[in-house]
């Protein structure tokens, strides 16, 4: 049985992309008025009761701290409860917990929940490096976003056989959903020789095995299940949802073929909803690296442990797969403007179970899609939000 | 009372430059090679691995150190914790006394003789003296052709002291010094580049060769098996050999092999000399002094036999590379800080177990978490107890990447690995080299290098460093 206290009616974003003529706070109320407009019934603004924001990098706008109250004026809301949630990669994804959470305790009954990342308002380089240069002086000295990911390729291959042509396949596959996908911020399929010859990033990893920077926003509108109906006849329930943390320094993992978290962030998540891997429809995963989405799709059930290269490779998780992964393109395609990037994976899966999401329309037959992030420095938290449009759930 | 010497270490820095290449650069030609500091290197990093390797020769542990000697003509601060980082990258007891003698290519004899003077009153049992110098010459000067860097270290003690019994494999014997207020090479006050004499003739004539020989003819009425002698424009050494009628000069070699290593030099020399028995005699001179001693070679002194090993090999280096690595050619712009300053409240409380390398041992699973300062609990069992213990050196490769998008200040490629000590213990640190060497398996060794260097202050960690053959 699905939790299903809380339902979803009304999400939206905006184009991601390097938006260098747009303002965090004017990303954020495009995001917001498209949520709003998503709305079946109509939604009016001030029916926002509080707000969740989700900021990862403020260091990069130099607005470190302050996204909980920039974003309510952003949005005409000022006066708003309004709190900045702050969870690594999957800052979104848990904001989106944390809304939820908010409105089953009864305290709200219509959250709005908002990720907004300004990405490129300083140079990819700082951006890239401001990360080497932080946290521990010696034991992450060097350690860009690639260099997080990077090891588990090197041991996934050592391990498993897991060739480059099979890490390619997943970020051709998100390429080719991208197109397909009116928001996200490379537009433009790719082949697999494309990914093997673009630049060294670090190795194993090429450029195109890479999310880009991305700036962008976008959101989600809550309520409670019971007043769902005033909304939308078609709402999208949270049937459950899990959260999982690690040792945050690579080396104090366990493993450098799984990334643990995201297989116990899941399991409590499909404890909660009820349901197992092969009852959900569609996922959108973090796939900030093409060796991450591979990952994912074993840690999340999906496939045997080693197997989620050769899964990629056979077309698997593409749009006709058995379970399609990433329609929207994933972070590889669509981009990865961090706070916004869990949002974005639900909104995306909110059109799915909804049936609106055009040519990327996937068979959703049980009626469940699940959304997931990991990050933080080496993996050390995990989100996995399941959303599902069965009624007879709740 | 004798001063033993109860073993050796030498070491030599990562890069090897052709001197033509330097010479082509300034319409100059040039002949052999000279070793040269990578980017991560400096005298201090130089220092800890001969003395590594002497404490190792010597079968002592560092804690039964109770004095160390360092002679440079540059240490990493023109004024600051040199000697102190010294002192903790070894692992050696807060309570360890001496001296870091700077100043000129002699202080590497100053060194040695504080050592020796310092067991011989009695106020240290076990001395470590160390000379270590990377010259750096003025870009297009003649001098850069000859410049190189190394390092040596001898580990003294007293007759009664030591493992080996009452009479060691070599003791230090007489000693002859002069000193005369001239100019030979120098760096004035906030000067960076060393200067190279200002006319070779000069110097020749009236300055090297009078008071080397002085000394030299003193210690020649010994009976002198080999010479460490003073080589600084790649022909007064041998000048001085043939005057002194000495037929072995393991510094020659020395000089070949890393070119002019400043105030390592003589000490080099002298220990490459100790692996047989017989009387060595060590001459060093700079600014203005010019000091001799003798010793007595009984058996071979342990580590003397792989001085020339150590200094042989690097990796080749072009000029450009060479010039980075000197910090004479810099990136123009901002370099990206880093996240907390050298001078922090983290790199205080982190000194000890960075520099020392140190983990936390959970007293009720025996998991090792590193470092103990940002574990409070145990990373497998959660436990709340945890002692401090030094981890192992060595290692092998779990997994690994190769940096390849790094601007300034860091310098790609750049390895980094994630190893499983021997210990039990794992660790995630920069590799040496350009990665080409590194695979999973690779048994690697920790050594002390520089991470980064920021407000005018290095900061050290250990890498790992690839040894040659794959573990099964």
């Amino acid at each position: 049985m699905s939790w299903n206290r809380v339902a979803v009616v009304g999400a939206g974003l905006i184009k991601m992309g390097e938006l260098f003529e747009q303002s965090y706070e004017q990303m954020a109320a495009g995001a917001f008025e498209a949520a709003v407009a998503a709305v079946d019934k109509g939604f009016e603004p001030n029916q926002v009761e509080a707000a969740f924001v989700a900021t990862q990098r403020g260091t990069l706008w130099g607005q470190e701290g302050i996204g909980g109250n920039t974003v309510p004026t952003a949005l005409g809301l000022a006066g708003i409860p309004c709190t900045r949630v702050e969870n690594a990669c999957p800052s979104g994804s848990d904001a989106f917990r944390v809304g939820a959470m908010a409105v089953a305790s009864g305290v709200h009954d219509v959250v709005l929940v908002i990720g907004v990342e300004k990405m490129r308002d300083k140079s990819s380089e700082e951006g890239l490096l401001s990360r080497a240069a932080a946290g521990h002086p010696i034991f992450t000295r060097g350690e860009t976003a690639p260099v997080l990911f990077a090891p588990f390729a090197t041991r996934h291959m050592y391990e498993y056989g897991t060739t480059r042509e099979m890490l390619a396949s997943v970020a051709v596959k998100n390429h080719y959903n991208g197109a397909r996908d009116p928001y996200a911020h490379f537009r433009n399929e790719i082949t697999v020789d494309d990914v093997l010859r673009s630049a060294p990033v670090c190795h194993p990893l090429h450029l195109l095995d890479c999310c880009p920077q991305t700036d962008g926003a976008a959101a989600v509108l809550l309520v409670s299940s019971e007043r769902a109906r005033e909304f939308t006849d078609k709402p999208v329930f949270v049937a459950g949802f899990g959260v999982a943390t690690d040792h945050p320094y690579l080396h104090e993992k366990d493993s450098f073929t799984e990334i643990k978290v995201t297989r116990m962030a899941s399991q409590r998540a499909y404890a909660m909803a009820g349901v197992g891997p092969s009852d959900i429809d569609c996922a959108e995963v973090h796939d900030c690296f093409t060796i991450t989405e591979i990952l994912d799709i074993e840690d999340l059930g999906f496939f045997e442990k080693g197997d989620g290269g050769r899964a990629s490779l056979e077309g698997e998780t593409a749009l006709s797969g058995r379970i399609p992964v990433n329609t929207s393109g994933g972070l590889l395609a669509k981009g990865h403007p961090i706070g916004a990037t869990g949002v974005a994976q639900i909104t995306e899966c909110w059109w799915q179970l909804r049936g609106e999401a055009g040519e990327r329309q996937v068979d959703m037959r049980h009626g469940y899609a699940l959304q997931h992030n990991a990050g933080g420095r080496g993996s050390g938290v995990s989100v996995v939000n399941i959303l599902t449009n069965r009624t007879d759930a709740s | 009372m004798a001063v033993r010497v109860l073993g050796v270490g030498a070491a030599a820095p990562e890069l090897r430059m052709r001197a033509a290449d330097a010479g082509a650069a300034w319409g100059r030609g040039g002949r052999g090679a000279v070793a040269v500091c990578a980017p991560d290197e400096d005298t201090l990093t130089l220092a800890w691995l001969a003395v590594t390797r002497a404490l190792r020769a010597a079968r002592i542990e560092p804690g039964d150190v109770d004095g160390l000697f360092w002679g440079t003509s540059r240490p990493p601060f023109a004024e600051g914790p040199s000697f102190a980082f010294l002192a903790a990258s070894l692992s050696l007891s807060p309570v360890v006394g001496g001296a870091l003698c700077a100043g000129s290519a002699h202080s590497g004899l100053e060194a040695l003789t504080a050592g020796a003077d310092a067991i011989g009153a009695g106020t240290a049992r076990v001395a470590v003296v160390v000379a270590s110098d990377a010259v750096r010459p003025g870009p297009g000067t003649g001098f850069e052709a000859r410049c190189g860097a190394g390092a040596a270290a001898l580990v003294l003690a007293a007759d009664a002291s030591g493992s080996s019994g009452d009479s060691g494999p070599a003791t230090l014997g007489t000693r002859v010094t002069r000193t005369r207020p001239f100019l030979d090479r120098y760096r004035g006050d906030g000067e960076l580049d060393n200067r190279d004499m200002y006319d070779a003739r000069l110097f020749r004539e009236e300055i090297f060769l009078p008071v080397v020989q002085v000394v030299t003819e003193a210690l020649a009425a010994f009976d002198v098996r080999a010479w460490s002698l003073p080589d600084p424009d790649g022909r007064l050494g041998s000048s001085v050999a043939r005057k002194v009628g000495a037929t072995e000069t393991p510094s020659a070699t020395v000089y070949e092999a890393i070119g002019d290593a400043g105030a390592a030099a003589p000490l080099l020399g002298g220990i490459a000399a100790m692996d047989a028995s017989g009387v060595v005699a060590i001459v060093g001179t700079g600014g203005g002094r010019t000091t001799g001693m003798l010793i007595d070679v009984a058996v071979p002194v342990p580590g003397a036999a792989t001085t020339l090993d150590a200094l042989s090999g690097g990796t080749a280096a072009s000029y450009t590379d060479v010039l980075r690595a000197r910090g004479q050619l810099v990136p123009v712009g901002e370099t990206i800080p880093m996240g907390v300053p050298p001078e922090s409240a983290m790199f205080v409380r982190g000194a000890d177990e960075m520099l020392g390398l140190l983990g936390g041992r959970c007293v009720d699973c025996g998991t090792i978490s590193t470092p103990p300062s940002i574990h409070p609990h145990c990373i497998n069992c959660g436990g709340p107890k945890l002692e401090p213990v030094a981890l192992a050196r060595s290692g092998l490769v779990h997994t690994f990447v190769i940096n390849q998008t790094m601007p300034a200040p860091f310098v790609a490629p750049l390895p980094i690995v994630v190893l499983d000590m021997a210990d039990g213990s794992r660790l995630m640190l920069q590799a040496v080299g350009d990665g080409s060497d590194i695979e999973i398996g690779r048994r690697v060794d920790l050594v002390l290098r520089k991470y980064a260097y920021e407000r005018g202050v290095p900061v050290y960690g250990f890498k790992a460093r690839a040894q040659k053959e794959v573990a099964s």
